[in-house]
């Protein structure tokens, strides 16, 4: 396949805003979770992520009527065009894709509050219109004017490297120069009354490679990279394979090095030690983020930071025995893979490389 | 751009209001049959009972998926059947699935949110429903597909977005075979969204006509079966995808352009990559929804990019199937394309002044290599899709 070049990164997490934010936080101080409100049963744990820090991009009066969801999503790819430094160039042949799991949740339920508590008269058209999975796109290019084709993806988990996979074929059919690629996910009372239901309280902190314990929380945010076709110099390395399938074809080919999206989800952490090559040395950082569709978005800024920094940051700390961790050492030339398991044996597999 | 190498269409698959496959839609449409009616399936409280286009109420997969993934699943294996593939020798195969909607990637279950604003402590069951209904993973899961899925969610372009996407995941080799489609349900989330935004008719759909007062909805499926250069040499595809392009007004959440900039530039784009012009073009079929605004932006676009090309909407059979409407209008393209006749544009009768293109009246026999299919969407996405005519069948 051929290489993508990743140019910019913008992050906006429970860890912070910006790549700075995201470093600390990769090397060592993960942050503390919020009580969030969760419904009937009382507050539950949760990494938010604020987006104050969209206003240094976009006017306050432009940003009325765009909700978390979209602000997310506008602070990341404004953010990563900034890292770029691409904040002023034309944005005729720039592409935008969006991957979500769960899209505008939060304003998706305040359509239905509006006509169930006022009857279907009372139905509200702009939470109506916000509440569609492209709406955080269009914002995107409404607001910075992006004139190129422009897609969302919603497949739960597998969102993100299915998105890269449409990515990359607009920068090969050179359809576009550059791409905007991010994940954004939000959190809301009634996805945390789900979480409660499904899965309890966590009792301690989240610990992703402690496959068998479900010590998920939940988490919200954005992350966005900016690719450009690989025969240009990566300023964050490159991003060299991308993946989507199911186990039950042929499962992929690993590389030794793996960057695991286990984030306390017992359900699918436990497939990830059965996967693992003999010798593979791995480290997970969804303490940093949280629990969210789009975990593996982070997890690819995590890489490309790691391969620009040539640092592989520490792994999050691991039961005793088993697994040998990532961490400390320099990125290197050896590629680290990006390994995400999703429910019934999906995976997404996305390879970075620092040449 | 490069001018990428266009790829086989073998396999077609429709449900809608119009039938539950293909070619009992294509009756209904040449004999100029529609019969929209209020909604049945869910209650409403509006004043105005808005007609919608429902499609058949019986479909297999049981309470376990949700109607828009079973309405895929249906499409799904119309087309794998149409191109001759059954599903064990799929299963050896790298085949991606791709999927547009809208309502069937959105976690709006009205009975488990009502009870949750009144305080109560509402069952799980419709929310694990929803986890196992993304429309991919159902198509894939029910076909025994290991290969890549996207679900697109690009508001009503997604299913002419999902059969680009799915051409170019061809051409890269990322795929043997895609089915590519999209799906949409009908629901009183959309039902009471459109009616909002007041643009919903209260009569039954006139696309490009004078009178014209907003959309109808709709609900269905339609699936294209995409492969791979010299996969089956004794199989002549009925069409190829021969272009594709998309771009974004970024103008408006729920407004074309006003000059039709975006789609003006997919159109430009779909139709470099596969070289053809003006000339070259069978007809058009148009979004066509019915709302002042798109109809208006539309006419006046292809009046100046596509002079004295033939052009319907297929909207007036089907209603506005949202997230399904791209995919449906694929698979009536090359239908048509095949047949060399389009149908009739259902519900014009007079034409609007501000409407300098007008659309067939009647059944029309169409003479050309290519066909083209076009989407306008919420968020600003435009998406153009062309075809190619096959070999015969």
């Amino acid at each position: 396949m051929s290489r993508l070049a990743i140019q910019g990164l913008g992050v906006v997490g429970g860890f912070g805003c910006g790549v700075d934010a995201l470093r600390q936080a990769l090397a060592g101080a993960p942050p503390t979770p919020q009580p969030a409100p969760a419904g009937a049963g009382g507050p539950l744990p949760v990494l938010l992520a604020a987006d104050d820090a969209l206003e240094d991009f976009v006017p306050r009066r432009a940003l009325r009527r765009v909700d978390h969801f979209s602000r997310l999503a506008l602070l990341g790819a404004s953010l990563a065009l900034r890292d770029a430094d691409r904040l002023e160039t034309d944005r005729s042949r720039l592409g935008v894709v969006i991957a979500t799991g769960w899209g505008a949740m939060a304003t998706t339920f305040a359509f239905l509050q509006s006509f169930i508590q006022g009857g279907d008269v009372c139905s509200s058209p702009t939470h109506f219109s916000s509440s569609l999975h492209n709406a955080a796109a269009a914002n995107i290019s409404i607001l910075l004017q992006v004139t190129g084709p422009s897609l969302t993806v919603s497949q739960f988990e597998m969102s993100f490297p299915s998105a890269l996979l449409t990515a990359r074929r607009w920068l090969a059919e050179e359809r576009v120069d550059a791409v905007l690629v991010g994940g954004v996910d939000e959190y809301c009372p009634e996805l945390g009354y789900c979480w409660r239901r499904f899965f309890g309280v966590a009792d301690g902190p989240l610990q992703p490679l402690a496959f068998d314990r479900q010590s998920a929380l939940p988490g919200e945010g954005a992350a966005f990279v900016l690719l450009e076709r690989g025969d240009r110099s990566g300023r964050y390395g490159y991003l060299t394979a991308i993946g989507q399938g199911n186990l039950a074809g042929s499962p992929p080919a690993l590389p030794q090095r793996l960057l695991l999206g286990a984030d306390g989800q017992k359900e699918c952490g436990a497939g990830y030690p059965r996967l693992l090559p003999t010798g593979a040395r791995v480290a997970a950082y969804a303490p940093a983020w949280g629990s969210l569709p789009v975990g593996q978005a982070f997890d690819l800024a995590a890489a490309a930071l790691a391969a620009g920094d040539n640092r592989l940051y520490p792994a999050a700390p691991a039961p005793a025995g088993g697994l040998e961790l990532l961490g400390g050492e320099s990125f290197g030339d050896e590629p680290v893979g990006c390994l995400k398991l999703g429910r019934c044996g999906d995976y997404g597999l996305l390879t970075v490389a620092r040449r | 751009m490069r001018s990428p190498r266009p790829v086989a269409v073998t396999g077609l698959g429709c449900i809608c209001a119009a039938g539950t496959n293909l070619a009992a839609c294509l009756d209904t449409l040449y004999r100029g049959e529609r019969a929209p009616q209020p909604p049945a399936r869910f209650h409403s409280d509006h004043p105005v009972r808005y007609p919608v286009f429902a499609a058949a109420a019986e479909l297999p997969g049981g309470e376990r998926l949700g109607r828009t993934a079973r309405l895929a699943i249906v499409a799904a294996r119309e087309a794998v059947a149409d191109a001759g593939w059954s599903p064990a020798a799929l299963a050896g195969r790298r085949v991606g699935v791709i999927v547009g909607t809208t309502v069937g990637s959105a976690m709006n279950n009205e009975d488990f949110y009502a009870d949750y604003l009144r305080g109560g402590e509402p069952p799980l069951a419709q929310i694990e429903r929803f986890l196992g209904s993304n429309p991919a993973t159902a198509v894939a899961r029910d076909l025994g597909l290991t290969g890549p899925c996207q679900t697109v969610v690009n508001a009503c372009s997604s299913g002419t977005d999902a059969v680009g996407i799915g051409a170019a995941w061809i051409r890269a080799g990322e795929c043997d075979l895609v089915l590519a489609g999209g799906a949409d349900e009908l629901c009183r989330i959309t039902y009471n969204g459109f009616i909002s935004l007041m643009i919903t008719d209260d009569a039954p759909v006139r696309p490009f006509d004078r009178r014209r007062k907003g959309l109808n909805l709709g609900e269905g499926a339609g699936f294209l079966l995409l492969e791979a250069d010299g996969l089956r040499a004794d199989r002549p595809p009925r069409a190829f995808v021969a272009g594709y392009g998309s771009a974004c007004d970024a103008h408006h959440l729920t407004a074309p352009h006003p000059e039709g900039a975006g789609l003006k530039r997919a159109l430009a784009e779909a139709l470099d990559q596969c070289g053809a012009a003006a000339a070259d073009l069978a007809f058009v079929n148009a979004h066509g929804t019915g709302t002042p605004d798109n109809d208006r932006i539309e006419s006046r676009t292809l009046a100046v990019t596509l002079p004295g090309v033939p052009f319907l909407s297929t909207k007036g059979y089907t209603g506005h199937t949202l997230g399904a409407s791209g995919a449906i209008e694929a698979a009536f393209t090359v239908a048509a394309l095949e047949r060399g006749e389009v149908p009739a544009n259902a519900g014009f009768g007079e034409a609007d002044p501000q409407c300098p293109a007008t659309p067939v009246t009647a059944n029309t026999p169409v003479r050309g290599e290519f066909a083209l299919s076009q989407s306008l969407a919420f968020g600003g996405n435009n998406a153009v899709v062309v075809f190619r005519k096959g070999g015969a069948r």
